[in-house]
């Protein structure tokens, strides 16, 4: 029962990272119906950033995402105007050429690091990186906590930016329906912009914070894109509760099966893939999809 | 005769170059030779992928699964006393089924997201290799002594090449290269008009799954030492995938360029400390530059260089147009 709750507690904190990670996906696809491949390559390039600045001058790695995210937000912003906005707009769903771009841009990034910083393992360690404190008689780490905080912090702090102000109401007018939305006087191409910043900055939250846990190199992030695919794809790709609830579908299966099963550690990343085909060939919908299928049916009777 | 020439107009270099290549090493030194075996390993993968990725559109990312297949097959079976010739087919085979088996669950995706199950796929495939104990871990496996024959391994290469051409070609011009370019414009429409797509999409993986293991069993005689690093390299799918893409997709030419590039490429990087460090920035910017400029690759290029003078003529109206085609 004991270890029961702790990995229950332990799959609740990966949620909270697993979810920011999701979002700037989610942002991103809704928006423009792209799939940003690049995620994993800003992903790990944040990282570095918070690598650099903890290493030259011992910048705490979770104070480092003030800065880091808002010169990601730039970044990707700089990024949609030199490449994105250019490619053909498709209606019906993520095309091909998108995804080959953003694949060449994620590439671009992986080299950059490697010019930079060279292909060594790097890793942060900080005065609390082997800290944990007792819970319910199990020890849960401190800097998992940390950053399960702070991803709830981020969470909350960009569903209140997508609830109240009109940036936020734009962003998921144009995610509904683009063709209303302009009709109703939102300016797509600037939304488009803001929604890609965004979803750079919520990439570069992910990979500052995914430095405080992995020691990474210029190949990283590779099976965190999958994830975030998986829990999008899980989420329903739109909708903000879903990709919550897809993170911690995911976080609860990946934790509970290397907990109970004894399935070896490297395998772990295989799970997120399985599961991920099993959704879309089975309910591609994702969890919503799901749920108003079930919910037709009981209707129905 | 004519006809055909104005049919295929680059029957003629072709037919040449295919009698360069049969007939280099009677004057060619070693060194050229390997360029030229490369170049033709090259464009076995390149226009084995085109079949299911460029004619289909199913783009998938994790060929260097069944160059890996076709290699390991080779060395483990010719570690135990197989000769190598006869371990071709049986790794051609061990692709088509695995092919198959990976096919059925990921060909329900369509487009982009079939895309990303394939990144899994050849992650899983790379990860369960250097974990499996019988194909040697991460350290790989070495091919037993007086297995390396480099002459009769360049014809089979060469041959297998211009094997892999004719067979695209032919399969181009029949009602099942037909079927994977209606799957690729419009994978409802084609299916409304009676194509199985599922099927046909499957027998593509298979042929070029085939085509790559043999492809992979050949590298694994001629290089004499595989690894999860050298067969199933992220790198080397990477490679697979631009070469028609730079080259132009579900063309025949197009891949065949696009291996004439990139094997020059990679002599180059080779050659070179500096390049050879900023692979990821060459391949990277030629994929942004093709996919904003010039999605059909140097082929279509090509077509919008050659079509400058017609355009400028008056363009007759659609219905015109409709009855002189």
């Amino acid at each position: 029962m004991q270890k029961f709750v702790i990995v229950a507690l332990n799959s609740l904190l990966a949620a909270g990272l697993y979810a920011t990670m999701s979002y700037g996906l989610a942002v991103i696809y809704g928006v423009m119906r792209i799939i940003n491949l690049a995620h994993a390559g800003l992903m790990m390039l944040a990282a570095y950033a918070t690598w650099a600045l903890n290493d030259r001058f011992g910048l705490d790695p979770f104070l480092s995402m003030i800065i880091v995210a808002p010169a990601f937000f730039v970044l990707g912003m700089a990024l949609y105007a030199t490449l994105i906005r250019w490619l053909p707009r498709s209606a019906a769903g993520p095309s091909m050429q998108s995804l080959l771009l953003l694949f060449g841009v994620w590439l671009v990034l992986q080299n950059l690091a490697y010019a930079i910083w060279g292909g060594d393992t790097q890793s942060i360690l900080t005065p609390y990186t082997m800290e944990s404190v007792p819970f319910l008689g199990g020890r849960l780490g401190v800097p998992q906590i940390l950053v399960f905080v702070v991803s709830i912090l981020s969470l909350v702090g960009l569903n209140l930016v997508l609830r109240r102000t009109y940036l936020g109401k734009a962003i998921r007018a144009v995610t509904q329906n683009r063709d209303a939305a302009m009709l109703s006087g939102v300016n797509a191409g600037q939304i488009a912009a803001v929604a890609f910043g965004i979803g750079t900055a919520f990439a570069a939250m992910a990979g500052s914070m995914l430095s405080t846990l992995y020691a990474f190199t210029p190949d990283f992030g590779r099976s965190f894109l999958l994830k975030a695919f998986c829990i999008i794809v899980l989420g329903g790709m739109e909708s903000f509760t879903g990709v919550a609830l897809g993170a911690l579908v995911l976080a609860f299966i990946e934790n509970f099966a290397s907990a109970y099963t004894s399935i070896p550690v490297s395998y772990q990343d295989a799970i997120s893939f399985t599961l991920l085909v099993v959704v879309l060939v089975a309910a591609p919908g994702g969890l919503p999809g799901l749920w108003r299928m079930l919910d037709r049916r009981v209707v129905a009777r | 005769m004519t006809a055909l020439l104005r049919r295929h107009p680059a029957l003629v270099p072709g037919v040449l170059f295919a009698a360069f290549l049969l007939l280099a090493p009677v004057f060619a030194q070693r060194g050229m030779l390997n360029d030229l075996w490369n170049m033709a390993f090259f464009v076995v993968l390149a226009s084995a992928w085109n079949l299911l990725g460029g004619f289909a559109g199913q783009v998938s990312l994790g060929y260097s699964a069944f160059v890996g297949i076709g290699a390991y097959t080779t060395v483990l079976l010719a570690n135990a006393g197989w000769s190598p010739w006869l371990t071709l087919p049986v790794g051609a085979a061990l692709a088509v089924a695995f092919s198959v088996a990976v096919g059925l669950p990921t060909f329900r995706l369509r487009g982009p997201y079939f895309t990303i199950a394939t990144i899994g796929v050849g992650e899983a495939v790379r990860v369960i290799a250097s974990g499996l104990e019988f194909t040697g871990g991460s350290s790989g496996l070495r091919m037993p002594q007086g297995t390396f024959d480099f002459n009769a391994n360049y014809y089979a290469m060469v041959g297998l090449a211009l094997l892999t051409l004719a067979l695209v070609a032919w399969l181009q011009k029949h009602a099942f290269g037909l079927a994977l370019e209606a799957i690729r414009q419009d994978i409802d429409a084609a299916e409304a008009l009676g194509v199985h797509s599922t099927q046909a999409k499957l027998t593509a993986h298979a042929i070029s799954a085939a085509l790559v293991a043999i492809g992979g069993g050949l590298f694994a005689t001629n290089f004499q030492y595989i690894s999860p690093g050298s067969v199933f390299d992220f790198r080397l799918s990477l490679t697979i995938v631009l070469m028609p893409i730079v080259g132009g997709m579900a063309t025949i030419t197009g891949p065949v360029l696009g291996a004439l590039l990139f094997s020059y490429l990679q002599i180059k990087l080779l050659a070179s400390p500096t390049l050879r460090d900023s692979y990821l920035f060459i391949y990277g910017g030629l994929l942004i530059v093709v996919m904003l400029f010039e999605p059909k690759g140097i082929v279509g290029l090509w077509e919008r260089l050659i079509g400058l003078r017609p355009r400028r003529r008056a363009q007759p109206p659609v219905g015109e147009a409709r009855r002189a085609s």
